[in-house]
């Protein structure tokens, strides 16, 4: 590109010049390492729902979430409605164990959402683009796992909101229903962890998405039902104690048992702790398995390699 | 360079299964095959510790774990693993672009499935049988035919899928969960259009329990063999006018 | 005489038109398919090689569709670009088990000849799993040569290797297309075209653009003015004097000496200038033609 044609009197000095408006360095400020995993985590968790991604990938979290809503709906219009009619004067079905009662489609959702977050960038190698960037390799999945787990509280507990909302409004003791209410939000988020670290974990170490969905799905399936039809069978023949132990092996019977120990819940499984030692390993063991995926899944990315 | 080519005749190619029985076992998702029965099995053992020989607790444990969820969880494994997985990849070009036909290719990957059906479904699930009720034989037996015929029906259908769609593996997790699982829990009406009722009538005629009514054995056996071939015949049909490139 | 014909053959995916009305006749010998990418080559070669069906039109090899007809692999090799190969097999084991799906009477000497002929009985006893791009070609291209096949049709078959293996490559190709096979192979490379292709095949955005060797496509350009490079001793004179001749377009002086010419008249031009020159006494130190190359040829028609 040539400069503007100088005039011809050597006299004159040139007034001619030339504006730079091509590529342009970033020269202003940046921000740390917390900023980055700080934004990082909040898209992650939009895209734990689809958001910010493409239509087809909202479908099936909005659609688990919907439907996760509705029994919770449905429970709320009957309590206010029929609350005199039917006598009601709590909750229809306890707050901890709506996510029992609900586990296969937040077992679904986290199944197939857990893939989106982590086996995508594993199989298609954008991991080596995040892992150039100022955020740190553990950073990275520490905030991908909190991502997932905070799209699966909001999962697991919406509907727990909703359904304190209503026993508001049915003007069911505001005192009682706010502790179980607590209660049950404290076991959602326990949940939501050991749910996600689990899958995350699995999905880690598949990193194709169709047999990490379906590896998820399988293990929390199978657990349960190993899990249910031990503890009915060892209430059925008087040996609690087994039944008590084996509720560790599903997170949803474990959540459930730790809610019952720490908060009084209403039973949701045949086979809750009964003592106090039971109950403690219960806590125990959520802290053991929480950790435990949380150290196995950096151990994983350990070995990718940029 | 001249070499003789001869046409690959038989129903079944030994090449092909030879490829399947390495690709399935040569990798890690032959561990999760053997996880499922060890499962089984191991439940199985559990319970017979503590309750002793309980025909409700032997059904409850073979049938809702074993019969419901292991079989057709193996033979979906099974069968992804040696169609989907190949076809996701692509690696099935190389399969295809040869002259054998497409009837023979699907014979030969089913061979291998039932294969694993029988070594990790079938087996565990008499073993558990006759862990749980040794008195009784014959309903070790009724549930290892049941696992065999339902799962031959499940991995003709999961192939089939697996031609049919890039997400069979999803697809096959819904099915089981929400028809054979929460539906026909459910439903009653289910049976007649359930492979699980379906092999469940096999185990009642075999072992004279009760656990579908009102389902004749005729129509049971028909619908598994039935659905057997037109999963058969509806993979190779798919595979004789398979897109490979093109439709990304 | 094998021959693949492609008559008015489209190929439609939604409202996305990857193939539209080409047609054209690959025989025997070397032809180089050439396009930008997304231009349809692999949808042409998945076409060619029965992994595709024509929305409309017919894909032949000697009178025989390729669609839904598995004999027809006993006489077609191929070389797909981008589908996984069997990790957990051996070069050798996966040679040979393409050699007994072929129904190869003697499967284990079938594939240790192929593996000689592309240069990998070294390696033929590792695992796929742990070879180079280049390699996973190689055993490709023993897998499509095992059968001795007719046809060999090659999905951007350069794609990863190094210089001395593209070589051998070529040089493999040469050989398979003088034996009279019918060999097709597509690139956007055009080095790779020139030096091993007869017969090239344009594509471009899906429409057939041209076909045949590109000294003779270049010459059917006559809308586009040929360039020459002349250095001479006396550039401004020979330069304002090729002016007044009405078969060149545009002259330029070249600031590191030479002149550039457009001619629109090449046939008439080549009888002026030496005469010109002769007549003014100036002497023509070199003549080079400057598009007449692929590359050029391939860059008017993907402009156009």
């Amino acid at each position: 590109m040539s400069s503007p044609s100088e005039p011809a009197e050597p006299a004159r000095a040139p007034t001619g010049v030339i504006h730079d408006l091509g590529y342009r360095p970033y020269a202003g400020p940046r921000l740390g390492e917390r900023a980055v995993a700080w934004s990082f985590f909040l898209t992650g968790l939009r895209n734990t729902f689809g958001l910010g991604r493409s239509g087809r990938s909202k479908v099936l979290p909005m659609g688990l979430f919907g439907v996760m809503l509705l029994p919770a709906l449905i429970l709320v219009g009957v309590l206010v409605q029929a609350k005199d009619l039917l006598g009601l004067d709590a909750q229809i079905v306890p707050y901890s164990t709506y996510p029992l009662t609900t586990q296969l489609l937040i077992s679904v959702f986290v199944a197939a959402q857990a893939p989106v977050l982590i086996s995508r960038d594993l199989r298609f190698r954008t991991i080596t683009l995040y892992l150039a960037r100022p955020m740190r390799r553990t950073v990275y999945v520490l905030v991908r796992l909190a991502s997932l787990a905070a799209g699966t509280f909001v999962l697991i507990a919406s509907p727990l909101l909703l359904m304190y909302a209503g026993g508001l409004l049915a003007d069911l003791p505001v005192g009682r229903e706010t502790t179980r209410f607590f209660g049950a939000v404290v076991g959602a988020a326990l949940l939501a962890v050991l749910l996600a670290g689990l899958a995350a974990l699995v999905s880690a170490l598949t990193v194709r998405r169709g047999m990490a969905v379906a590896a998820v799905i399988v293990v929390l399936l199978v657990s349960y039902t190993v899990v249910a039809s031990i503890q009915g069978i060892s209430v059925a023949t008087g040996n609690e104690t087994v039944g008590e132990v084996a509720g560790i092996f599903s997170p949803y019977t474990l959540v459930n048992g730790v809610q019952h120990y720490l908060f009084d819940s209403p039973r949701a499984t045949p086979a809750p702790p009964s003592s106090d030692a039971m109950g403690l390993l219960y806590v125990a063991a959520v802290v053991v398995m929480a950790g435990g995926s949380v150290v196995a899944l950096i151990a994983r990315y350990r070995r990718v390699s940029p | 360079m001249s070499v003789v080519s001869r046409p690959v005749r038989g129903p079944v190619s030994r090449t092909v299964v030879r490829l399947g029985a390495r690709s399935l076992f040569g990798r890690w998702r032959g561990v999760l095959l053997f996880v499922l029965p060890l499962v089984l099995v191991g439940l199985a053992v559990l319970v017979r510790a503590l309750v002793g020989e309980d025909q409700d607790s032997a059904e409850a444990v073979v049938y809702n774990l074993g019969l419901a969820v292991v079989v057709p969880l193996v033979a979906l494994l099974a069968t992804s693993g040696l169609l989907a997985s190949e076809i996701d990849d692509g690696s099935i070009a190389y399969l295809l672009a040869k002259p054998v036909s497409r009837y023979t290719i699907v014979s030969s990957k089913l061979v291998v499935a039932l294969g694993s059906v029988l070594a990790f479904g079938a087996v565990p699930m008499g073993m558990a049988g006759l862990v749980l009720l040794p008195g009784s034989p014959s309903f070790a037996l009724g549930f290892f035919l049941a696992s065999l015929l339902g799962g031959a029906a499940y991995c003709a259908v999961f192939s089939w899928l697996s031609v049919l769609t890039r997400h069979a593996v999803v697809i096959g997790l819904i099915y089981l969960l929400i028809w054979e699982g929460l539906l026909g829990g459910l439903l009653d009406g289910i049976r007649w259009l359930s492979i699980t009722r379906w092999s469940s009538e096999v185990v009642d005629w075999v072992a004279s329990t009760e656990l579908v009514d009102d389902l004749p054995l005729t129509y049971a056996l028909i619908a598994l063999v039935g659905v057997f071939v037109l999963g058969v015949r509806g993979t190779a049909r798919r595979l004789q006018g398979f897109n490979l490139t093109g439709d990304e | 005489m094998t021959e693949i014909r492609i008559d008015h053959v489209s190929r439609w995916y939604r409202n996305v038109v990857a193939v539209n009305d080409v047609s054209m006749t690959i025989g025997p010998g070397v032809t180089g398919l050439l396009g930008p990418n997304g231009a349809g080559k692999s949808t042409l070669i998945a076409l060619m090689s029965g992994f595709l069906a024509p929305s409309t039109g017919t894909v032949t090899l000697d009178g025989e569709p390729l669609w839904r007809n598995e004999k027809v692999y006993r006489r077609i090799g191929l070389v797909p670009e981008r589908e996984a190969l069997f990790d957990y097999l051996t070069g050798r084991q996966f040679v040979v088990a393409m050699a007994e799906l072929h129904g190869l009477a003697d499967a284990g000497a079938a594939a240790q000849r192929a593996l000689a002929v592309i240069e990998m009985t070294d390696a033929q006893d590792r695992s796929i799993s742990t070879y180079s791009k280049g390699m996973r070609q190689r055993v490709k291209m023993a897998s499509a040569l095992v059968h001795d096949p007719e046809v060999l049709l090659l999905d951007e078959p350069f794609n990863g290797m190094d210089p001395r293996q593209r070589i051998h490559l070529m040089e493999l190709l040469r050989t398979m297309g003088a034996e009279g096979r019918t060999v097709l192979f597509s690139s956007h490379i055009l080095e790779e075209v020139e030096q091993v292709a007869r017969q090239i095949e344009v594509v471009v955005s899906g429409r057939h653009a041209a076909s045949g060797d590109f000294g003779a496509i270049r010459r059917l350009m006559t809308d586009r003015p040929n360039r020459f490079v002349l250095r001479t001793d006396g550039d401004r004179l020979l330069a304002s004097v090729l002016l007044g001749d009405a078969s060149v377009r545009g002259v330029r002086l070249r600031s590191e000496g030479g002149i550039e010419v457009e001619a629109s008249d090449f046939g008439r031009f080549s009888l002026v200038l030496p005469r010109l020159a002769r007549e003014h006494g100036v002497r023509l130190l070199e003549v080079t033609p400057t598009d007449e190359s692929l590359e050029s040829v391939f860059a008017y028609l993907v402009s156009s």
